[in-house]
């Protein structure tokens, strides 16, 4: 499967995949002058932590926050691979947030569901990659990975 | 290969794909006292609080068994299980044998033997009857015994319906095994701020009523109430197993190998009835949580299905979700003192801060965190998961995993340092190209 890959030397901490997710993503109004107003407020599904570097969920081949998940509603894609809140059954019980290796999961106090990178599962590509300025995101296959030099 | 599953909740169902992933023809054969299949134990507060109706109990679709090919026995009791003709015996006296076994019987609710316990209106929580019996209990007052996550939730969930709601834990605090006094004075706040009174350090002496329950006597005041839930918390159901001859534990769950099996070739248990080894307390213990019923349905079902696959051990979580308004996770020991095997040499360490409204605690044993609160802010509470469950000493780190800010690839030293057991290609992607 695809994984989201991040080159370290080319995130320069800008914060674009932020914006662009929390609006594109999240906001009803998919407008930022007007999304950054919403109540409750938006929530990017990317994070632009430490050093900076822009992480997602990286939909593990074992992802403990399955086996968490008291009612299936974390789920994984059979044709992709990727793995989503299906977000009308999310009771809020933070089980994914308490299990997730990588702290990606939102548990979202205001939206009462758990919010995670579903890396754009139905709109065919990752907003985050597309609107990279360095071109510092892009999609490899999980194989590939390692390969890559940095 | 014939399988047979005794229980249908997570462990047996977690084993059940476990097993098909390997093996797609063997029959299964699953046996459960419940009637509901596929039904989530710890929704069952959400079904009294009407927030879910019974469908979305389901944590798997209805087709499941269908699509695994698992002939179900839903709410067929198995009375006997025989290791030497590898057969079992359900109570219509029917046997089926097998070559590989799983107990996954889960726990019971522990009924305390309380004077009028048998009264009308008094339910434990555990069973889709009891839920169901609760809720169409027509009530007005209600007390709930024992502040652990279910009565927690318990006492939220009848709150919400327009039920009067007094909470009764016989120790100092509420929910005495998952947090510490300080993260369980503010869990108590917010849920006396909900409308429900908190009795801790009294405990209920009997119950007066005729045939129905009228009132709770405690040590200290006489409590009026038409309905009564029981939440003093559950014991392994191991009845089968210890008839059978299993080696049982210390704390009376099943005890088995790294590999799930029991005493006995062949039978294999997981969830709420096996005892198994807790990285954090290094010792045997029972974590009856969801988590861990759901891991070692996994690993009992590789090895069943002949993958032979090592279980690294449990490790008690609890997360109280959106009860209480504010997240609250907690894992590992919650004290350095609750760690049964110290040893002299053994270093222990507490590490808080509190704010307002938020508080946060680690617990580390020669450096490596054996236990984690965290209320309020909690998205990274699965990062401290995961260095408790690889025990890696983190002893250099302590003030970044105290921040809020705290991000995974502020945690790439210590994987690097340890990168043999950080081996799953996601961390290996992120320990080749990150920081």
């Amino acid at each position: 499967m695809k994984v989201l890959m991040v080159d370290k030397e080319k995130c320069t901490g800008c914060h674009q995949c932020e914006l662009w997710c929390g609006t594109e993503i999240a906001s009803i109004s998919k407008e930022l002058a007007t999304a950054i107003n919403e109540t409750p407020q938006p929530v990017p599904r990317v994070y632009v932590e430490g050093k900076p570097f822009a992480m997602q969920c990286r939909h593990c081949e074992e992802a403990p926050c399955l086996d968490a998940c008291p009612n299936g509603t974390m789920r994984r894609d059979p044709e992709t691979g990727l793995i989503y809140v299906n977000e009308p059954t999310c009771i809020a019980c933070w089980m994914c947030v308490m299990v997730c290796p990588f702290g990606i999961i939102n548990p979202s106090s205001s939206l009462k569901v758990a919010i995670k990178c579903d890396r754009c599962r139905s709109m065919g590509y990752p907003i985050c990659a597309e609107v990279c300025p360095t071109g510092a995101i892009s999609l490899v296959e999980r194989k590939d990975y390692r390969k890559k030099k940095f | 290969m014939r399988y047979i599953i005794i229980g249908g909740s997570a462990a047996a169902i977690s084993a059940v794909e476990s097993i098909r992933s390997l093996d797609r023809e063997s029959p299964i054969d699953l046996f459960s006292e419940e009637e509901t299949p596929l039904f989530s134990r710890v929704l069952l507060p959400y079904y009294i609080a009407e927030e879910l109706s019974k469908p979305l109990l389901n944590f798997r679709t209805a087709d499941f068994f269908d699509e695994n090919r698992v002939t179900a026995h839903m709410g067929l009791k198995v009375t006997v299980i025989d290791p030497k003709t590898k057969t079992i015996e359900t109570v219509d006296k029917k046997t089926y044998a097998f070559d590989k076994l799983l107990i996954a019987t889960g726990g019971k609710a522990i009924v305390p033997p309380i004077p009028g316990i048998d009264k009308e209106g008094i339910s434990t929580l555990k069973t889709m009857a009891d839920a169901e019996r609760i809720y169409n209990t027509k009530g007005a007052r209600a007390v709930v015994i024992g502040a652990g996550s279910i009565g927690v939730e318990a006492c939220i969930s009848l709150t919400r319906r327009g039920i009067k709601t007094t909470l009764l834990e016989q120790l100092g605090q509420v929910m005495p095994t998952v947090f510490d006094a300080e993260a369980a004075a503010i869990v108590q706040r917010r849920i006396e701020d909900l409308g429900i009174e908190v009795f801790t350090g009294e405990k209920a002496l009997k119950f007066t009523g005729d045939k129905r329950v009228q009132g709770v006597v405690t040590d200290n005041r006489e409590i009026p109430c038409d309905m009564v839930v029981l939440s003093v918390g559950v014991r392994p159901a191991a009845e089968l197993a210890v008839r059978a001859g299993l080696t049982i534990g210390d704390m009376k769950g099943i005890r088995i190998d790294e590999n799930m099996m029991t005493s006995v070739q062949d039978i294999y248990a997981a969830g709420d009835v096996a005892e198994t080894r807790d990285i954090a307390r290094n010792a045997y213990f029972l974590n009856a949580i969801w988590p861990c019923a759901f891991e070692q349905g996994h690993i009992a079902g590789l090895n069943m299905a002949g993958r032979k696959t090592a279980y690294p051990g449990s490790y008690r979580r609890n997360s109280i979700g959106n009860f209480i308004g504010i997240p609250a996770i907690s894992m590992g020991v919650t004290h350095a003192e609750s760690c049964a095997l110290q040893s002299d040499e053994d270093e222990f360490r507490e590490i808080r801060v509190r704010t307002k409204e938020s508080y946060k605690k680690l617990v580390l044993r020669n450096g490596k965190i054996i236990g984690a609160i965290l209320v309020g802010q909690t998205q990274k509470a699965g990062l401290m998961s995961i260095l408790l469950r690889k025990q890696v000493n983190v002893a250099d780190s302590i003030p970044l995993l105290m921040s809020d800010r705290l991000s995974f690839m502020d945690l790439l030293p210590i994987l690097r340092r340890n990168a043999d057991q950080f081996s799953e290609p996601e961390y290996k992607e992120l320990i080749d190209t990150g920081l």
